[in-house]
């Protein structure tokens, strides 16, 4: 069992000081809008990823008119503790400690804790542009290779790099040809790493997200999945070249993995044009789970599930099968907030298995 | 703070300039100096601008000295045909402080980076090249932050200088992991001094 049992936030975001407890497997968490559900969960998720769920600066999860916030967590995995502390420092600087070792570098936490966050605004994985599907594809594959994320790092540091040396090529209306043949080469070697890492990953992965809508939509829409890839037809190192006077000229980096997509497609036209609202939210469930299965595959135990809000999500059918699924099948802790407590609690009940419930 | 002089005042404000020094430390040290005798304070304000007006950057290797050539260039008992390529002075100072290398230095004042604005331009890479082409250098061993703006310089350094009979080396670049050499303990680089592998090596990882 893989299992966050306890947890204590000092100074961050709405709270001040708090502890909770989650002995139990199923943990439901209810309260009024803001009153720090979601903040709870994000909260999780920061020990497992050292970051937050959304794109925002570590500073603004400092609770308003303090300095620095802190996040105890204990967990349970092969039956042992672990101890997992998130500080960010007054002067902003932030330490990661797992069972009293500091990192000397983040990206090394990544995988150990595994956890997958469904959240209201995931459905951007589906509505909006490429880049959210590259932050999916990424933040799961680099849970599960840990060369992945490093490639990864320093494919973008090579990119900005190399965009800098375009900005400057364009400035002084000349360039250094040997610099730029070697930020080439190494911007190259990394991309051809990731390209074929997300090639083979994704043909075993997109077939398992069709599975997963066909179950829970109940019928199959005739949706294609496919990646997508500027690498797919010609040589990276090839489009580099036949690319450089578009990049000298608009100054930045026109080919690469960082332009890769997941086209979604239904009966044929882009998923996310003729998608009924309940098609969107099926297709985003089916992509988190299958990320869920993979993960728990891999690793031999299954992540952390982090419900937000869920129950707005899905009609009561669907939402009776997802939690049957998720709090049964999967061997999971899992946790789930809803702003009615009734409503989780019935579900709960009709599960039948021990469970937490936290009001706010 | 609030001072009865200006002249306190002043050489505090001074003191304050210095990276990690703030008003406090800087009031204790200017206390200090108030407390000894006139003649102490007289030297030591002679002996730092004569540092700041006569030092001079060796023309060999950029290090700093006391002649157009410093110290280590002009020891014979070295091996003049061995240079070791540094960012700065402090990697300099950090690799002599573990007695395991007889060789010459070059500082290149930095890596190539596009993104802080350093190009090869803005650094002693031509300077290093010439000296290759020169004194017939037989080994350069790349001594330089391991990461990407590393990795690009010893990659640039190596075409510029493919045609030379010079080999190159690179000291196992893990021991500062993400950190300067001055962070290295003086063991750990003393060894990997000697353990330098040949970069194609180092590269392939
Ligand atoms: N840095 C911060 N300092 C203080 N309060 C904060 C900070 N960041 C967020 N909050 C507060 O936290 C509350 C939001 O919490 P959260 O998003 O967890 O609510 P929620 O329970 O998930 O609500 P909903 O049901 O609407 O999703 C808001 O009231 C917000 O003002
Ligand atoms: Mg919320
Ligand atoms: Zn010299």
């Amino acid at each position: 069992m893989f299992a966050c049992r306890h947890i204590a936030l000092t100074q961050f975001r709405n709270y001040r000081f708090e502890s909770f407890n989650f002995n139990e497997n199923i943990i439901g968490i209810y309260g009024q809008n803001g009153s720090g559900k979601t903040n709870l969960l994000d909260a999780i998720y920061y020990l497992c990823f050292t970051k937050s769920s959304f794109n925002r600066p570590d500073a603004q999860s400092v609770k308003d008119g303090f300095a620095g916030f802190r996040i105890d967590g204990r967990f349970e995995k092969n039956k042992e503790e672990h101890k997992l502390v998130c500080i960010l420092r007054e002067n902003n600087r932030k330490e990661f400690l797992a069972d009293e070792e500091s990192y000397t570098r983040f990206s090394e936490h990544i995988g150990k804790y595994p956890c997958v966050m469904i959240a209201p605004d995931d459905v951007s994985l589906i509505t909006e542009g490429s880049e959210e599907r590259r932050k999916f594809i990424d933040t799961l594959l680099s849970q599960l290779q840990h060369d992945y994320l490093e490639q990864l790092i320093a494919y973008n540091k090579i990119l900005q790099q190399r965009n800098s040396f375009l900005k400057f090529a364009a400035e002084r209306n000349n360039y250094d040809e040997q610099l730029l043949e070697i930020l080439n080469s190494q911007l190259l070697e990394k991309g051809n790493f990731i390209y074929e890492r997300r090639q083979q990953f994704l043909n075993e992965f997109l077939p398992q997200v069709l599975a997963q809508y066909i179950s829970i939509a109940d019928k199959d829409d005739k949706l294609s999945l496919e990646y997508e890839s500027q690498l797919n037809n010609n040589t990276f190192e090839e489009l580099l070249q036949q690319n450089l006077q578009r990049d000298l000229y608009l100054q930045r980096t026109g080919t690469g993995i960082h332009k890769d997509d997941m086209v979604i497609e239904l009966k044929q036209t882009t998923f996310k044009n003729i998608a009924s609202q309940g098609q969107r939210k099926s297709l985003l469930f089916a992509f988190k789970l299958a990320a869920f299965e993979t993960l728990k595959t891999i690793k031999g135990f299954a992540p952390i599930l982090l419900l937000d809000d869920v129950f707005e999500k899905l009609d009561e059918k669907r939402m009776e099968n997802l939690l049957q699924y998720v709090c049964v099948q999967s061997g999971a802790q899992v946790f789930i907030t809803d702003t009615h407590k009734d409503r989780l609690q019935q579900s709960f009940i009709k599960i039948g298995k021990g469970y937490n419930l936290i009001g706010l | 703070m609030q001072f009865s002089s200006s002249l306190l005042e002043n050489a505090v404000n001074e003191f304050a300039r210095f990276p990690g020094i703030g008003k406090k430390t800087a009031l204790r040290m200017v206390l200090h100096l108030l407390k000894q005798d006139e003649s102490i304070t007289e030297n030591f304000s002679e002996t730092i601008a004569r540092m700041r007006r006569d030092i001079k950057f060796c023309q060999r290797c950029n290090n700093v000295s006391d002649a157009d050539i410093c110290s280590i260039c002009a020891n014979s008992l070295r091996n003049q045909s061995l240079i070791c390529v540094v960012e700065n002075l402090r990697d300099v100072i950090a690799i002599e402080n573990t007695q395991q290398f007889s060789g010459t230095y070059h500082i290149l004042g930095g890596v190539i980076s596009p993104l802080d604005g350093i190009g090869p331009d803005q650094l002693q890479i031509e300077s290093l090249v010439q000296r290759i082409q020169k004194e017939q250098t037989e080994e350069l061993i790349f001594a330089l932050s391991p990461n990407i703006q590393g990795d690009t310089t010893i990659y640039y350094i190596q075409k510029k200088i493919k045609d030379f009979n010079c080999r190159i080396t690179t000291i196992a670049r893990g021991i500062a992991f993400g950190g300067d050499l001055e962070y290295a303990d003086e063991l750990t680089l003393g060894r990997s001094l000697q353990n330098r592998m040949p970069v194609d090596k180092y590269i392939s990882h």
